[in-house]
C-alpha cells in the first residue's frame, strides 16, 4: 500500500532556490523515498511563464514520486491543503534600499500569507521560513496566523549548521558525516552564533570533543565563527549569485529531520519560538539545538554556557528583539 | 555402527558450523563495509546543468542512496571562481555520500582514475552562428577530452555526453580514445524520453510512473522520432497500449511527437534558460538504470554505438531502446517497424550521417 502524498508548498518557487528544491522534494531527499508529494508552487505574477516552465520541467522530468503539480500566482489555491510550507519567496535587499524599507515589505508578504496558510493549509502544517531576514519574517507569520501551533513555525539556521560542520570537517580532514552536534544559536545573520563547544568526531577510538581535536581556540573562536557567519558573502563573491544549491539542501535537511526524526545521539539547528531556555527572551524566533522525534521538535537542555557564548547568544537574541520592535512599527 | 555415537557427533559438527556462521555474521555486520567511493567526472561543471545535477549525485540519486562518491569537476579557465563557488557549496551541503571534491581547470587532474564520466562541457549554438562553427569548435573539445580520458579515467569508464551535439560529440570522443570500449560511450536521448512519458501521462491523466516503454530514436536533435508504437499504461485491468487507450493516431503521430521534438524550445521561451532541472534528473537516471539496471519489462532510451540493428548504419551513436543488466546495455531486438517509424528512423539517421561527415571534414 502506496503512501497517501503530502502536498509540500515552495513559495518562491521561479527563482534559484526554488528550481534547486523542487527537483528535491521530488526525488524524495525531504520526505523520504518512499513518500509521494504533490508540488505546490507559488510565484508572484510577473513570475508566472517562468513558474510554468518550472512546472514543465517538473512533468519532463517523470519523477515517479511526484504526484501532482499545482504552479500558481494565487496564494489561497497554493496553500489549500498543504501538509509541508517552505516559505522561500520574499523581498531581497537591493542595493540603496534601507533595512526600514525591506523589513516594511516583508512584514507585509508574511502577514497576508500568514492568513492564507492559516484558512487554506492542512492541520498540523509544518512551516519553514527561508526568506531573509528569515527568523523575523517567521516571527511576522506566527503572529498573522495564530491558529497554526507556534511549534509549527520555524526558520532555516539548518545551512549554518551544515556550514559549520563543513568548515570543521575541512580543518580536521575528516568526513563530514563523522562531524556532529554544532550549535548555531540566534538570528540567521551575521550575529548568529556557531557554537563547537559540544560537537564531537567520530574516530577509530570514539567519540572525541572537536575544540580537543582542532586544538586551536583562537581559529575557533575567531576565524571559524567569522567564516561561518559570512560565508554566504563568500559564495556570491565566487559565483555571483546568492547560495541556492547549499540553502535548497538544508531546506531538505531541515524539514526531513524534523518530520523523520533525529539520529540517535544527534542533534541539529533549527529556528524555533523560544520558551525561555538558556535565557533567551521567550516570543522570539531563535536558532536553538534540538531533537526531533514522531513530527516534533525539543531544546536540548541543560548544556554548559560558558561566559564567552553568553555574551554571543546574548548578543543576536539583542538583534532579534531590534528587528521584532522594527517590525512591528511597520505593522502599525 | 553405533548410532548414538554418530548422532552426537552430527549434532555437535552441526552446532559448531552454525556457531561459526553467526560468529561471521556478527562481525561481518559489526564493521558495517562500506562500498568504496565511485568517482563521477562533471564537465562543465560551473554551469546550470552541473549546478542541477552536482546537488542531485551527492544525494544518491545518480548510483544509489548507499554509494559513496568523489565528484570531480572541470571547467574553463574564466569559470574558475564560479566552479570554486560550487566547490565551497559542496562542503557547506554536509552530504553524508559525498567523501571528497575536485574542482579543477586541468583536464588531466578531472579525469583521473574516473569511474563515470558527464561531459556537459561545450560551446553552445549563439545567435548568428553557422552550424559549422558550432561542430568545428566541439570536434576540437571532444578530441582533447577523448585523449585525456583514455589516458587518465579508470578501466570501463562510462561516459555520458550530454554537450550538444551530443550524438556526433559522443562520436567523436569514442574516435580519439579507442582503448575505451565502444560500448561505454553514449549519449543523453533519456531527457526526450522522460519527455515524451510524461506528455502521455498529462494526456491520459495517469501518473507518470504507471506509463513506460516509449522510445526515442535515433538525434538528439528535432529530427528524433518519439515512439509509442510499443509504449505501455499499467492499469487495475494489466498493462494496456497507449495507442489504444489514447485513441488519437493523429495526435499521436502529429503534435506529440512535434511537442516531444521542440520541448527544449519550449522551456527557453517560458524560463529564459535551458532546461537544467530536467536535463540533470535524465542524466541520473541514464546513468542509474546502466549501472543498477532496468526494471523487469522496462526499456529506456540511450544513445549509444550503433552495431547495424535495425537496419541503423553501423558505427553511429544513435538513440535505441535498451534494457540493461550488470552494467551494461542491450538493444531490445524484434520489435515491428511500421512504414511511418521507418521512415523516420531513416531521416534521424541521415542527419547523423551528414553530422558525422561534417565532423570528420574539420578532422582532416
Amino acid at each position: 500500500m502506496a503512501k497517501q502524498p503530502v502536498r509540500v508548498l515552495v513559495t518562491g518557487a521561479a527563482g534559484q532556490i526554488g528550481y534547486a528544491l523542487v527537483p528535491m522534494i521530488a526525488r524524495g531527499v525531504m520526505l523520504g523515498p518512499d513518500q509521494p508529494v504533490i508540488l505546490h508552487m507559488l510565484d508572484i505574477p510577473p513570475a508566472a511563464e517562468a513558474l510554468n516552465g518550472v512546472k514543465m520541467e517538473l512533468i519532463d522530468a517523470a519523477f515517479p514520486l511526484l504526484k501532482g503539480v499545482v504552479a500558481t500566482t494565487d496564494v489561497v489555491e497554493a496553500c489549500t491543503g498543504v501538509g509541508v510550507a517552505v516559505m522561500v519567496g520574499g523581498f531581497p535587499r537591493k542595493e540603496g534600499m534601507e533595512r526600514k524599507d525591506v523589513m516594511t515589505k516583508n512584514v507585509s508578504i508574511y502577514k497576508s500569507q500568514a492568513s492564507a496558510l492559516e484558512k487554506h493549509a492542512a492541520a498540523n502544517c509544518k512551516v519553514l521560513v527561508v526568506a531573509n531576514p528569515a527568523n523575523t519574517n517567521a516571527l511576522i507569520l506566527k503572529e498573522f496566523a495564530p491558529s497554526i501551533p507556534e511549534k509549527n513555525i520555524s526558520c532555516l539556521t539548518r545551512l549554518d549548521h551544515n556550514r559549520a560542520l563543513g568548515q570543521i570537517s575541512e580543518r580536521l580532514k575528516v568526513q563530514v558525516c563523522d562531524v556532529k552536534n554544532a550549535i548555531i544559536w540566534g538570528n540567521h545573520s551575521s550575529s548568529q552564533y556557531p557554537d563547537v563547544n559540544h560537537a564531537t568526531v567520530k574516530t577509530p577510538s570514539g567519540e572525541k570533543p572537536v575544540r580537543e581535536l582542532v586544538k586551536d581556540d583562537a581559529w575557533l573562536n575567531g576565524e571559524f565563527i567569522s567564516t561561518v557567519q559570512q560565508r554566504g558573502a563568500a559564495i556570491i563573491k565566487a559565483r555571483k549569485l546568492s547560495s541556492a544549491l547549499s540553502a535548497a539542501s538544508a531546506a531538505c535537511d531541515h524539514i526531513r529531520d524534523w518530520v523523520l526524526g533525529t539520529p540517535e545521539g544527534t542533534w541539529v539547528s533549527m529556528g524555533v519560538y523560544s520558551d525561555g531556555s538558556y535565557n533567551v527572551p521567550a516570543g522570539l524566533i531563535y536558532s536553538f539545538p534540538v531533537t526531533c522525534r514522531n513530527g516534533e521538535w525539543t531544546i536540548v537542555q541543560g548544556l554548559p554556557i560558558d561566559e564567552f557564548s553568553r555574551k554571543k547568544m546574548d548578543a543576536t537574541a539583542e538583534e532579534l528583539s531590534e528587528e521584532k520592535a522594527l517590525a512591528y512599527s511597520c505593522l502599525s | 555402527m553405533d548410532y548414538t555415537k554418530l548422532l552426537e557427533k552430527a549434532i555437535v559438527v552441526s552446532s559448531s558450523v552454525a556457531l561459526f556462521c553467526n560468529v561471521i555474521k556478527h562481525i561481518w555486520s559489526s564493521t558495517k563495509m562500506e562500498k568504496e567511493p565511485v568517482k563521477v567526472l562533471v564537465t562543465g561543471a560551473a554551469g546550470q546543468i552541473g549546478y542541477a545535477l552536482i546537488p542531485m549525485i551527492a544525494r544518491g540519486v545518480m548510483l544509489g542512496p548507499d554509494q559513496p562518491v568523489i565528484i570531480h569537476m572541470l571547467d574553463i579557465e574564466q569559470a574558475a571562481e564560479a566552479l570554486h563557488g560550487v566547490e565551497m557549496e559542496l562542503i557547506d551541503g554536509a552530504f553524508p555520500l559525498l567523501r571528497g571534491v575536485v574542482a579543477t581547470t586541468d583536464v588531466a587532474e578531472a579525469c583521473s582514475d574516473v569511474n563515470i564520466a558527464i561531459m556537459l562541457g561545450g560551446i553552445p549554438r549563439r545567435e548568428g552562428m553557422e552550424r559549422k562553427n558550432v561542430m568545428s569548435r566541439n570536434v576540437s573539445i571532444y578530441k582533447a577530452q577523448a585523449l585525456a580520458l583514455e589516458q587518465h579515467a579508470a578501466a570501463d569508464c562510462k561516459v555520458l555526453v550530454v554537450a550538444n551535439p551530443a550524438n556526433t560529440n559522443a562520436l567523436i570522443l569514442k574516435e580519439f580514445a579507442p582503448s575505451i570500449p565502444e560500448k561505454n560511450i553514449t549519449c543523453l536521448t533519456r531527457l526526450d524520453h522522460n519527455r515524451a512519458l510524461g506528455q502521455i501521462a498529462e494526456k491520459l491523466q495517469e501518473h507518470v510512473s504507471d506509463v513506460k516503454n516509449v522510445i526515442v530514436w535515433g538525434n538528439h536533435s528535432s529530427t528524433q522520432y518519439p515512439d509509442v508504437n510499443h509504449a505501455t499504461v499499467t492499469t487495475n485491468s494489466g498493462e494496456i497500449s497507449v495507442r489504444d487507450l489514447i485513441a488519437n493516431d493523429k495526435w499521436l503521430n502529429t503534435e506529440f511527437i512535434t511537442t516531444v521534438q521542440q520541448r527544449g524550445a519550449a522551456i527557453i521561451k517560458a524560463r529564459k534558460h535551458s532546461s537544467a532541472l530536467s536535463a540533470a534528473s535524465a542524466v541520473c537516471d541514464h546513468i542509474h538504470d546502466w549501472v543498477l539496471g532496468t526494471p523487469e519489462g522496462t526499456w529506456v532510451s540511450m544513445g549509444v554505438c550503433s552495431y547495424g540493428s535495425y537496419g541503423i548504419t553501423p558505427g553511429l551513436i544513435y538513440s535505441f531502446p535498451v534494457t540493461c543488466q550488470n552494467g551494461k546495455w542491450s538493444i531490445v531486438q524484434g520489435l515491428k517497424i511500421d512504414e511511418f517509424s521507418r521512415a523516420k528512423m531513416d531521416a534521424t539517421a541521415n542527419e547523423l550521417l551528414e553530422e558525422k561527415s561534417l565532423a570528420y571534414s574539420f578532422l582532416g
